[in-house]
């Protein structure tokens, strides 16, 4: 039974809800990353952020991702919920849970979960600051994404 | 034919839209296609140079592929999400 998921929403992420939705009878184990908003970035303050998305292509995106954890790590399930719209300093942004029999293969998979989401799916960042804002470019740039 | 452009975050406060129908030949491969949206668009190169991906139908373009008339292109900037 498939109980991977992937998600976009404009509600408020409940990580515990997210990670308790993964629990297998053949884990014993699930890895959670809560990722959420932080104040400073390089000594400036934020005030809040706005995250947009293409979200056809980012739900497309993410369910590649999940179908490349499987292949590279053994792990059972995958469940990520990405927040669209006006997010406040400490709110969650993006969750990401991976349930695995072996918890070494759920860290790894989670931490690559992370990184490669960053990377590939089409969901971007702006930081409201007091004095300006700006969309964040990330790290990847025009690089051959596949 | 006639395509659709999407523009997202810093790319739709550039050029100030965030879809166009946009015209291009018969058999434009994406790599054109793409250059002709930033003849357009100059704002785009200028601001943005090396950073913007292309996607055509909802996937990364890989550059060689044709145009179809009807085809939802999209440009932005590298992405930046989590």
């Amino acid at each position: 039974m498939n109980k991977d998921f992937f998600e976009l929403t404009n509600e408020q992420i409940n990580v515990g809800e997210v990670a308790r939705r993964i629990v297998p009878s053949e884990c014993g184990a699930t890895v959670t990353l809560d990722g959420y908003v932080r104040r400073w970035t390089k000594e400036k303050e934020t005030l809040y952020l706005v995250y947009e998305a293409y979200e056809p292509m980012a739900l497309r995106e993410m369910e590649k991702l999940i179908a490349r954890a499987r292949e590279k790590f053994e792990i059972a399930h995958v469940g990520i919920v990405h927040r669209l719209g006006k997010l406040e300093i400490g709110e969650t942004s993006v969750a990401i849970s991976v349930s695995a029999p072996h918890r070494k293969a759920a860290f790894e998979a989670c931490e690559w979960l992370i990184k490669e989401l960053k990377r590939t799916v089409p969901i971007w960042k702006k930081e409201v600051y007091a004095d300006g804002e700006i969309w964040v470019e990330g790290e990847n740039r025009g690089a051959n994404v596949n | 034919m006639k395509v659709q452009v999407l523009f997202f975050g810093a790319t739709a406060d550039a050029v100030g839209e965030r879809e166009i129908v946009f015209s291009l030949d018969e058999n434009t491969k994406a790599n054109e296609a793409c250059a002709k949206i930033l003849e357009a668009f100059p704002k785009l190169q200028r601001n943005f140079e090396k950073s913007l991906l292309f996607a055509v139908n909802q996937e990364y373009a890989k550059g060689d592929e044709t145009i179809q008339n009807g085809d939802e292109l999209a440009i932005f900037t590298a992405v930046s999400g989590g």
